[in-house]
């Protein structure tokens, strides 16, 4: 059934010969080099945009609200006009505080956000950064993110910044270890780093939430728990919660200084909904049933990418579900989560998934 | 000079530049976030190499873990303003000591060194996993043989255990 | 929660976890409640108790019940009303309080409604208006009796009173807030002034003249007999009849007492 699946590989070979073949190595490089940058910026900020929409809007319909409807039809132009809003408002800068860190942290934040973007594996063959330990570049360009976040908290000179921060910090870091462990459970399953591998394991095989069944479902669930917390959203978005500390880590920033911060929280909800449908759900492998050869025909007839980014909503809609459901948790509550039960819930779940694995009771 | 030299020459001399600012930075955290930027560099280097475990190690635990943990310690040990102490002539001496030595050794192992011709250029040239692949470092880890590194790895845990050990003590004391 | 095992407490969490997902899960799906304001305004239903204005009741021969008293004015925390009154002499010689201009700063009313309780004669209320922005501050103070306008007359004596007290407050009201309702209810709405104004009418009377007080009550006992067949009106008229009478020999006793 792969023979379906376009392999987007053959358009940038052919893309890479064609400009080879009319101009020097050194500039080929560079040009690709900015195309992808461009690639990525413009397609991080049309994904910030719909989030941030798809957010407004689903907040609003699990309040009984109609959300954003006055700008545009059902305020689909409203999220264009916050964002020229927000680039068109002065960047105040600061007496007493270190400027230059106080530039430099969004930047950090942005930069870790798009470097895991670009893990994302959208097709076949269409993925920007592809190595042999994929899921471990990622984990490791993602806790980058921490140093800007407590840099921007440091930096402001400003006491809820500094809490903001230290909550951020302590949070993100714990969180990060059982992501880790449940990425690590489902590498156990795949046998591999690689995000194209684990996806076209999937595409072969079947998705990995099924092939592990009943533990896999554990990780998925708790991974979407790491998952809202690693992107300090709610429940666990005391970092920032306005009724103690104003902002958290950004309330000293003003103008696109702040949207690099919206943007980040918003794309990285985006890229931990990405990883999740790519080591859960298959990426951009398409849903068969074995035996249903008609069926599984029509399914891989729907492109991958179609296939990726409907999975990553779909994830998306149970993040946002999580999220509007759910109180804010105070920071012991917080850190009693990780350590008292996730962590030990996925340390037995890495265990059983490697005994499942070596004897042989997957699918 | 093709892509990689250049590459080379721009991540060489960031890191240097971050260096040199990490020393003579004034404020505490600046330091620490031109040292961040001097690891983060480094990291680009093994990329650049292609050894992108070791890259990936690079940045997850100095600059996503080292940095963050001296930053926190900085966080709850200082105030805002607080500035390096002022420099002694006890304290420049020791520093340049310090310096010539290290400098003395690094010549050294330079000036020693066997060095293979352009072993890193046909590295460049074979797909990444061809170098060094994920089983080869698994395997590796957890190889008795010669050349194998299961006994500091087993070491490294009970340092681990030590460490867990001693925070429980430090916590539980009151 | 401190009693529960490790294990009870997580299979407890989780359960009411899930009670809140599904919560969500069916407000997801449910009607939103949301108004578009200015595309609704027509349709828009402001519940009747919403208090946006306050407002003084005329009736079609541009009459209010307001005599004046002031204690409206003196209820109000924040000064927001200012009752100007004058003495008038009435035909019969009388001295008599007269309300010249009713003025309401809306700008400072903070919808406490304490006026309209303390109102003696229910002659101001609150309005569901909502669209109340202006431009200017002096916009809001408002004079809230229409140019022209004098109080209510007493009833004539002849005239039988068809609904009684009880019945009133609860029509009058809703009757007069809505224009329509009072064109649709003519009967009912002048009626029921007629027996607010006559019950005002006897006390007054009384207080000056316990004989009149005593016509008024005949007369009371008289609207009562001929009142239709239906019990409820006719109970309630037979009672206000003897509101009336009660009143009549107050007054009957005070006038001696004066005398």
């Amino acid at each position: 059934m792969n023979e379906h699946i376009f392999d987007f590989s053959v358009v940038w070979h052919w893309l890479d010969e064609l400009m080879l073949s009319v101009m020097p190595e050194w500039l080929t490089l560079t040009i690709e080099c900015v195309l992808v940058a461009l690639g990525i910026i413009t397609l991080y900020a049309i994904f910030a945009m719909i989030m941030i929409y798809l957010e407004r809007k689903v907040c609003a319909f699990m309040q009984c609200r109609l959300g954003p409807d006055r700008v545009g039809p059902w305020g689909l132009i409203q999220v264009i006009c916050d964002v020229l809003k927000m680039l068109t408002k002065e960047i105040v800068s600061l007496r007493k505080t270190d400027r230059l860190l106080h530039g430099l942290a969004p930047f950090l934040v942005i930069t870790a956000s798009m470097l895991t973007f670009s893990c994302l594996p959208w097709n076949k063959g269409a993925q920007i950064l592809d190595f042999n330990v994929g899921v471990f570049f990622f984990l490791a360009a993602g806790s980058i993110g921490v140093v800007g976040i407590l840099l921007a908290g440091w930096s402001a000179n400003n006491k809820y910044s500094m809490i903001g921060a230290m909550r951020a910090g302590a949070q993100i870091i714990s969180y990060e270890l059982s992501i880790g462990m449940v990425m690590l459970t489902m590498i156990c399953l795949a046998g591999t780093m690689s995000f194209s591998e684990i996806c076209q394991q999937q595409a072969d095989g079947g998705w990995f939430i099924f092939r592990g069944h009943i533990l896999s479902v554990i990780a998925f669930v708790i991974y979407l728990i790491a998952g809202n917390a690693e992107c300090n959203r709610g429940p666990f978005d005391l970092p920032e919660s306005e009724s103690e500390l104003t902002a958290g880590y950004h309330t000293e920033y003003s103008g696109m200084d702040f949207g690099y911060y919206y943007l980040a929280e918003y794309m990285n909800l985006f890229i931990c909904a990405g990883i999740a449908s790519t080591i859960f759900l298959g990426g951009w492998a398409p849903f068969v049933i074995p035996g249903l050869d008609g069926f599984n025909e029509i399914m891989a007839m729907i492109p991958g990418c179609i296939w990726f980014l409907g999975k990553v909503f779909f994830v998306i809609m149970l993040l946002l579900w999580e999220r509007w459901t759910f109180p804010r948790l105070r920071i012991d509550q917080i850190l009693t989560l990780e350590w008292k039960y996730l962590v030990p819930m996925t340390m037995v779940l890495l265990v059983l998934m490697a005994l499942c694995v070596s004897f042989g009771l997957t699918f | 000079m093709n892509a990689q030299d250049i590459m080379f020459v721009i991540l060489a001399v960031f890191i240097a530049l971050s260096s040199i600012a990490t020393v003579v930075a004034k404020s505490i955290v600046r330091a620490a976030t031109y040292l961040f930027f001097v690891l983060i560099g480094t990291a680009g280097l093994y990329f650049l190499m292609g050894y992108t475990f070791l890259g990936s190690v690079q940045t997850m635990v100095y600059a996503g873990g080292i940095i963050v943990l001296y930053v926190f310690s900085i966080f709850l040990t200082s105030g805002q303003t607080e500035e390096l102490s002022q420099t002694t002539k006890g304290k420049i001496f020791s520093g340049a000591l310090l310096a010539v030595v290290g400098i003395a050794v690094f010549a050294t192992v330079l000036w020693t060194h066997n060095w293979v011709g352009s072993v890193a250029v046909e590295a460049l040239s074979k797909p990444s996993e061809d170098i060094i692949s994920m089983e080869t470092i698994g395997t590796q880890m957890l190889a008795t043989d010669k050349g194998g590194f299961l006994l500091p790895f087993e070491v490294v845990s009970v340092l681990l255990l030590a460490c867990i050990v001693a925070g429980l003590v430090i916590a539980r004391k009151r | 929660m401190e009693n529960q095992s490790y294990f009870g407490g997580l299979v407890s969490g989780v359960k009411s976890l899930c009670t809140g997902l599904g919560v969500t899960m069916k407000e997801l799906f449910t009607k939103k409640v949301t108004e578009r304001y200015p595309e609704n305004r027509k349709t828009n239903v402001i519940p009747e108790r919403f208090r946006g204005t306050l407002v003084m009741h005329h009736n079609e021969k541009n009459e209010h019940k307001c005599i004046g008293c002031g204690i409206c004015a003196m209820q109000c925390p924040n000064g927001s009303i200012n009752v100007v009154t004058e003495m008038v002499e009435t035909e019969d010689g009388k001295k008599k309080k007269q309300l010249v201009r009713y003025e309401y700063d809306h700008g400072c009313c903070m919808y406490c409604m304490l006026c309209t309780r303390a109102c003696p004669q229910d002659a101001i209320d609150f309005a569901p208006e909502y669209e109340c922005s202006v431009f200017d501050r002096k916009a809001l103070v408002k004079t809230l009796n229409l140019p022209g306008s004098k109080c209510a007359e007493k009833p004539k004596p002849a005239r039988p009173a068809a609904p009684a007290k009880p019945a009133a407050p609860k029509t009058a009201p809703a009757a007069e807030a809505d224009p329509a309702a009072e064109a649709a209810a003519p009967a009912a709405a002048p009626a029921a002034d007629d027996k607010l104004a006559k019950l005002q009418a006897a006390y007054e009377k009384a207080k000056a003249n316990a004989a009149a007080a005593k016509v008024a009550a005949d007369e009371a006992a008289a609207a009562a007999a001929a009142a239709p067949e239906d019990e409820a009106l006719k109970a309630a008229a037979e009672e206000a009849a003897a509101k009336a009478a009660k009143l009549a020999t107050v007054a009957e006793n005070f006038a001696k007492k004066l005398a």
